[in-house]
């Protein structure tokens, strides 16, 4: 399946924007959960999880989300996926405004692997 | 199959210049013992060994990994099939443990790992893990060693550890023994056909780096929905990889005593009919998650179940999985119940979950891990503080000018655990 890989994580464009569709934005960890509830509702099929691991929204910055290329019809259930999700991130408080860049690096690398697994999970590898 | 658990008390741990050895209760450690053994590996440049007993003012943190240390002493296999013994089915024969005792790895791995164990005060309350004498090994990778390597190090690391502590009780007479025995399906069936049948449903989390579990060494990730003994489970057939969300993570201790086993032995044959245990993953992939979910379902009732017990790890991505094995076992007519912990915000009113259903009508919390706590300044540090202002459940200058920590519980290593291995719930 033909997918997109949003995101607003500078490794997982760094990774893959030569391989795969990567549509990078730099904003911000709710934006890019707002940004896949539009595609969803436009008919864009939800591939991965919005909330990663167990890494809690605002303690990470960085997000990233397969949707597929084809927009076909909206799926109620995955509608349901994200809004669940939006709530969910407006329930974390931003924790760390100034965070530094080595705990930056690290959580990008988080976003990059748990994305990964979806990744190969898509394209079967 | 039966499983005998060898249960021998450990009172104490105490360093010692001569061969590490158990006696009387105590566990005495030779540190170069042990250094020698976690520095086999090329990948640690320098390892530390400390002891924490309960009721001293001590804090570890950022906890990796606990461990009860054990030793096969008659049967099949041997301990952590598929990482440290060979993949021999486990769950048989005898198994002795130094009960008491646990091995806590601590080191850095990425810059926000987690985990906080408080030996006395408030904090003490809420970590199972403030009741067991613990050796805490903290060890540090050679410069540029990648995460997942480091990673993989320190729980190899805990593991060997664990290893030569529970080789020591190997010749022991234990102080108690507990004794499991578990059917074949027809057997069971035919024992107790007037009991409700029931099912234990255990989720795995298995979504990457820091999020890992491990099944006789495979990656949960990359398994299928399954069936296994349970007393595969209580003989360290599954372990722990799983670094992140200290509160409601499975540390291999966890595993090693999981309560909701236990639980079902002993009403076994009493009030209910323990048909089994299955065992499905977390995974990011939604597709993932239906057909393991799918599977779930389809081998509750393929196990004839009249009711199921769901036990979740973690939060939020998991909620999902939960709640699909939740609807597709009640749609089987299957009754369930789940147990979860609630981020339901520091006030606890906010909504538990990241997802819900209808079918979820039977829940058992683990405490809700927004919960706010003041952790006092403790007199010795085993690890790295300054990692609490960067882990789960801290925030920017948490660390007020007296030393006092104000974090969430979800900081506190297995505060909300989803095993119901502690006892934070409500009625």
């Amino acid at each position: 399946m033909e997918f997109i890989v949003v995101t607003n994580n500078p490794l997982v464009k760094e990774k893959y924007e030569n391989e795969l569709n990567v549509d990078y934005a730099d904003i911000s960890f709710r934006d890019v959960l707002c940004k896949v509830r539009d595609m969803i509702h436009k008919g864009h099929r939800l591939l991965t999880h919005p909330l990663s691991g167990s890494v809690k929204p605002h303690e990470t910055p960085y997000k990233s989300i397969l949707v597929s290329k084809q927009a076909t019809q909206m799926d109620l259930g995955e509608v349901s996926i994200i809004e669940n999700s939006i709530i969910t991130a407006d329930k974390f408080a931003e924790k760390f405004p100034n965070m530094p860049q080595s705990v930056k690096e690290d959580f990008q690398l988080i976003d990059c692997t748990l994305i990964t697994s979806g990744i190969d999970a898509v394209l079967r590898r | 199959m039966k499983l005998e658990l060898g249960n021998i008390i450990i009172n104490d741990i105490q360093f010692t210049n001569e061969g590490s050895k158990v006696e009387n209760g105590v566990l005495y450690v030779n540190q170069e013992e042990i250094k020698e053994l976690v520095l086999e590996d090329s990948n640690i440049d320098t390892c530390e060994v400390f002891i924490a007993r309960p009721g001293e003012s001590v804090r570890i943190t950022p906890v990796k990994d606990v461990i009860e240390p054990r030793v096969k002493v008659e049967g099949p296999g041997g301990m952590f099939p598929g990482w440290i013994a060979k993949v021999d089915t486990v769950g048989s024969g005898k198994t002795n443990v130094l009960k008491g005792a646990a091995v806590v790895t601590t080191g850095k791995i990425v810059g926000f790992q987690e985990g906080i164990i408080d030996m006395s005060g408030p904090g003490a309350d809420y970590t199972p893990f403030s009741k067991t004498y613990n050796l805490v090994v903290k060890m540090e990778p050679v410069e540029g060693l990648k995460q997942h390597e480091h990673e993989y190090a320190l729980r190899i690391a805990g593991f060997k550890v664990a290893c030569f502590l529970g080789a020591l009780g190997k010749n022991l007479t234990p102080d108690e023994v507990e004794t499991f025995e578990f059917d074949n399906l027809v057997e069971s069936a035919r024992k107790y056909p007037e009991l409700p049948r029931v099912a234990y449903v255990q989720m795995l989390q298995s979504q990457g780096l820091l999020h890992d579990t491990y099944v006789y060494g495979v990656d949960a990730k990359r398994t299928l929905t399954t069936i296994i003994n349970p007393l595969e489970t209580m003989d360290g057939a599954i372990v722990s990889g799983n670094c992140v969300s200290s509160c409601d993570k499975n540390p291999t201790y966890v595993h090693q005593n999981n309560r909701v086993i236990r639980e079902l032995f002993k009403a076994h044959g009493k009030t209910l009919n323990f048909m089994g245990m299955i065992i499905t993953n977390e995974n990011v992939y939604l597709a993932d998650k239906e057909r393991s979910s799918n599977w779930s379902a389809k081998l509750a009732e393929y196990l004839g179940c009249d009711g199921v017990i769901i036990s979740q790890e973690g939060f939020g991505n998991p909620d999902t999985d939960l709640i699909m094995n939740t609807k597709k076992i009640e749609a089987k007519g299957i009754k369930t119940v789940i147990i979860t912990d609630e981020y339901a915000g520091r006030d606890g009113k906010s909504q538990s979950l990241a997802d819900a259903d209808a079918s979820a009508n039977a829940v058992v919390t683990g405490g809700n891990a927004n919960q706010v706590i003041v952790l006092p300044p403790m007199e010795t540090v085993y690890g790295h503080l300054h990692f609490v202002d960067t882990i789960a459940g801290g925030s920017a200058n948490n660390i007020d000018a007296h030393g006092n920590i104000t974090v969430e519980i979800q900081a506190i290593t297995g505060a909300t655990n989803e095993t119901g291995f502690h006892n934070l719930s409500a009625r």
